[in-house]
């Protein structure tokens, strides 16, 4: 017999403890009885520490030593196996997704890999223990740390490579510390190591089990639609990974819905047509009726099916309605021209996007005082209702300005490069005119010139809690208008009001890639994210972020059971499309001496483990059934006899 | 929950009856004789004629022997008074042998007692009135044993003046003999005295050690019963005994032991060697 932990044996102290205590405190099954006054004068048996009488052998004492003595041989591991060891395996899985390819025997390098860790787990035996890592940006364990053949066994029937192309060194790294000084690794694969983020270590081994395999892929698409014609279009780029031409059939059809088509066919199926697809990268446009729900192209199944199939989403354009305000004159028309140039921008009251003479703005107190601000407008049309954003020119409401005459600046201006306002803004040659001073602390300034903010905002209040910009400048003088940076900055503050709208940043996106969604107020009910059988639940704040999960598909974003929106998720990845560089071979080798040094394990799966652990509880349920006071009355009425 | 007790076995039993003492009573106008003068067909004396008196009652002969006028005395008739006092303390029921033995115990006193169209009454403590008895089965109200002494333990038990008593009762509880059988015995034309124990607590075995709780709650005491505190019990037991069966002794009383377990015939058996019962 031997023990893996020795120190266990220490538990064995428990059985001169247990005598002891019977030695000492002598525990007797109750037996209710009348006229105890006759039994006192027996001989009384002392609580305990007082006499030291013969220690009775009673079963109870027998009991609890042999439960002791088992618990103390579980504890201690004891097996009779002789010099037992139990190998750690640590296996990182490459979880990209061409480990899923077909290749002409209907064999996938994923299927190779889970029969050579079933190999593994039939050679470490059931004694050893097995660690599953699944590779990517953030490598994660699929089975373990140390798990029994059992558990590695189910994980890998489940597992199944979805991931984009990734680096597998992260992974390496996590495997590596799993493995420690005790553990053996083996990194499983459809290729080789890339030989130097990916390189392995004497007493690894890489065992590539991929197949070279041509495989046609879209490696792009994209979903526009016209606004003036209301002519829709699907774009894909397509790649063959081989030398040779090929063809293919190109299926579109509606996702999720019926539709009903151009030719006036209430089919789900918009197109069928086949497709050459030469070698190397080629383009596919389809027409699409604008309006046309989501639709998935799909090519003929070849090696990597993942790679075959788009759902693309009709992009809905994100407009912002511009509210201009502003006085007539050469500010007024140099906004114009630049609002004209952006797409997407249209005029309208109150729109979400207000530029207004500051003068117009009574009191710039509104925002301090905590006033309302549709008080402080002097303008004829009303003031911009809440939600809007406001930027405003000319010479500050009173509150803001300090004291002081306005100046002109030609520079140098010191710019906050990181707002988005400013983001290729540079200010180069610009006057900026009609500068006022501000008073401390009224504006957080985002350039500036000199002592003085140029341009600034607002801190919100809670009666004013939207953006607004004040820009410090006489728009009648300064020739920022006719500057490169006027139209910069237009847009910059049209698209930073463009990104506030409600509903997806995006409406496809690649499976990785963060998904932002912009609610118009607080969910009511719970937001989940539900494609095909795949669901889960998503932050109930307005601004939802969260990763597109693999394998992609058509997403749809639910409030409750009300569906809010709809986008496409799409692998839509070049590397792993390539089958060409897969390889079969293995590299390195184990190390014997660290195979050697078992890692410390319990007695699970050994059979003298469950013999204790048997022993141990009949042992302690037969004690408390010998001592349980229910029993003694039972005996007792049968052992009375008759007599009168 | 009480064990049934078995009725058809105590009818079986009830061929019995108590025994009357041959010393004359007090009762009610009955079909026993009484100790005073009353209106049976059993000569009892002669005295002088008084006016007044029934001339029924007129001695004739004797007038025609003596010419004094005399009147004859005959013995009263009475129902005879019995009070059966009974042990409700817990001990009573430790176990369901000793409970059911209990229940047929009594079932049965009461059976030997209303079938001689006595004057019964159940006595159970001295706070509690006597509670009339007219059908044996009338007991059965009476055997929940929750209390934590007897009533054998009270002073001041409402027993009637010249009426048979019977107390039924294990006697496990720390008494003087003399002292609780002179007090059921003062005043009554006869008193019975039965113990009843089970075999365990009159002849207990070597068990080992067990923690003794006393189930009227006088305490436990873990103990270790060999062979020498079987033996130190079983003589103060036999002594317990012994003293009892001495104090009736001394005041005319019968004492009689009983284990449990037997049947409701056997104890009438038992009873009926003792001089408690008789057959009818």
């Amino acid at each position: 017999m031997t023990f893996a932990a020795p120190l266990g044996l220490l538990a064995l102290l428990a059985i001169p403890a247990i005598v002891a205590i019977h030695l000492l405190r002598r525990r007797f099954p109750v037996r209710p009885i009348a006229g105890l006054f006759l039994w006192q004068a027996a001989h009384d048996v002392p609580d305990g520490g007082r006499r030291i009488d013969k220690l009775p052998w009673t079963t109870s004492l027998l009991l609890e030593c042999l439960a002791a003595l088992a618990l103390a041989l579980i504890v201690s591991g004891a097996t009779l196996a002789p010099s037992a060891s139990s190998e750690h395996l640590v296996v990182l899985l490459d979880d990209s997704v061409s480990m899923t390819a077909i290749d002409s025997r209907g064999e996938s390098p994923r299927a190779r890999v889970v029969a050579r860790v079933r190999d593994e787990i039939n050679r470490i035996g059931p004694r050893g223990r097995i660690t599953l890592v699944r590779s990517g940006e953030r490598p994660a364990l699929i089975a373990g740390p140390a798990a029994f053949g059992a558990e590695a066994e189910s994980a890998l029937a489940a597992w199944m490579p979805l991931a984009r192309q990734h680096s597998l060194a992260a992974g390496l790294r996590l495997s590596r510390e799993l493995a420690g000084d005790s553990g053996s690794l083996l990194i499983l694969s459809d290729r080789q190591s890339d030989g130097t983020t990916e390189r392995i270590v004497p007493g690894e081994i890489w065992a590539a089990a991929g197949i070279p395999l041509a495989n046609i892929g879209i490696v792009d698409a994209h979903r526009s639609v016209n606004a003036d014609t209301k002519q829709g279009a699907l774009s894909l780029t397509v790649r063959n990974y081989s030398d040779a031409p090929a063809k293919r059939v190109l299926r579109v059809t509606v996702v999720g819905r019926p539709f009903k088509g151009a030719n006036g066919a209430s089919d789900t199926e918009i197109l069928v047509r086949n497709v050459d697809v030469p070698a190397g990268t080629s383009s596919i446009s389809i027409p699409l009726p604008a309006a046309t729900p989501p639709v998935r192209a799909s090519l003929s199944d070849d090696a990597l099916v993942s790679d075959n199939a788009v759902v693309m989403v009709e992009p809905q354009p994100q407009i912002v309605a511009v509210d201009d305000r502003l006085k007539d004159g050469r500010g007024k028309a140099a906004l114009e021209k630049a609002i004209g140039a952006l797409a997407g921008v249209i005029p309208g009251s109150p729109g979400h996007l207000a530029f207004l003479d500051s003068s117009d703005v009574a009191s710039g107190s509104s925002r301090t005082n905590g006033a309302n601000l549709a008080s402080g407008f002097s303008g004829t049309n009303g003031p911009p209702a809440p939600g809007v954003w406001q930027a405003r020119f000319g010479r500050p409401a009173p509150l803001l300005a300090g004291d002081g005459t306005p100046e002109d600046f030609i520079g140098p201006f010191v710019l906050e490069k990181r707002h988005p306002l400013l983001q290729g803004v540079t200010l180069g040659g610009v006057v900026w005119t009609g500068v006022f001073p501000l008073s401390p602390g009224a504006v957080h300034p985002l350039a500036s010139g000199g002592d003085r903010a140029l341009i600034g905002t607002l801190a919100p209040t809670a009666t004013a809690a939207d953006p607004t910009f004040l820009f410090n400048l006489d728009l009648e003088r300064t020739n920022l208008i006719r500057s490169p940076d006027w139209p910069i900055l237009i847009s910059n503050l049209v698209e930073m009001r463009r990104r506030e709208l409600p509903g997806p940043e995006r409406w496809n996106y690649r499976v990785g890639e963060w998904v932002r969604i912009r609610f118009d107020s607080q969910p009511a009910r719970p937001l989940h994210l539900r494609m095909g059988t795949f669901e889960r639940d998503l932050p109930g704040t307005r601004l939802v972020e969260f990763v597109a999960p693999a394998p992609g598909g058509l997403a749809k974003i639910l409030e409750g059971d009300q569906l809010r929106y709809e986008i496409g998720i799409n692998p839509l990845d070049e590397s792993e499309g390539d089958l060409r560089r897969a390889r079969t071979e293995s590299i390195g080798k184990f190390d014997d001496a660290r195979r050697e040094r078992a890692i410390e394990s319990g007695a699970a799966f050994d059979p003298i483990f469950w013999l204790l652990l048997a022993v141990c509880t009949a042992a302690m349920f037969c004690n408390w059934w010998l001592l349980s006071p229910r029993r003694v009355p039972a005996r007792r009425s049968h052992s009375e006899g008759g007599r009168a | 929950m009480q064990p049934g007790i078995d009725w058809a076995a105590v009818q079986a039993a009830a061929a019995w009856r108590l025994v009357v003492p041959r010393t004359p009573m007090r009762g009610r106008v009955g079909e026993r004789l009484g100790a005073g003068t009353g209106s049976s067909l059993e000569f009892q004396d002669h005295r002088p004629y008084v006016p007044g008196d029934d001339l029924r009652h007129v001695d004739w002969k004797a007038f025609a022997r003596s010419e004094v006028l005399s009147i004859r005395l005959y013995r009263e008739e009475i129902a005879p008074r019995i009070d059966l006092v009974i042990d409700r303390s817990r001990s009573m029921v430790a176990t369901e042998l000793k409970q059911r033995a209990y229940g047929e115990l009594v079932a049965l006193l009461a059976s030997a007692s209303t079938s001689m169209s006595a004057d019964t009454r159940l006595v159970t403590s001295a706070a509690a009135p006597p509670i009339p008895l007219h059908r044996p089965d009338e007991v059965q109200r009476f055997l929940d044993c929750d209390a934590t002494s007897g009533a054998m333990e009270e002073l001041g038990l409402q027993l009637r003046r010249q009426s048979m008593r019977v107390a039924v009762s294990d006697f496990l509880f720390p008494h003087d003999p003399d002292t609780i059988v002179g007090r059921l015995a003062r005043d009554g034309a006869s008193l019975a005295i039965i113990q009843l124990t089970t075999r365990d607590e009159a002849e207990p075995d070597v068990e080992g050690g067990r923690r003794l709780v006393d189930v009227e709650g006088r305490g436990e005491l873990d103990v270790t019963i060999d062979a020498r505190t079987v033996a130190e019990y079983r003589a103060r037991f036999n002594r317990l005994r012994q003293g009892l069966s001495r104090a009736a002794r001394r005041t005319g009383a019968t004492f009689v032991h009983l284990m449990a377990g037997a049947t409701p015939r056997q104890v009438a058996r038992v009873l009926a060697d003792a001089g408690i019962l008789e057959p009818r």
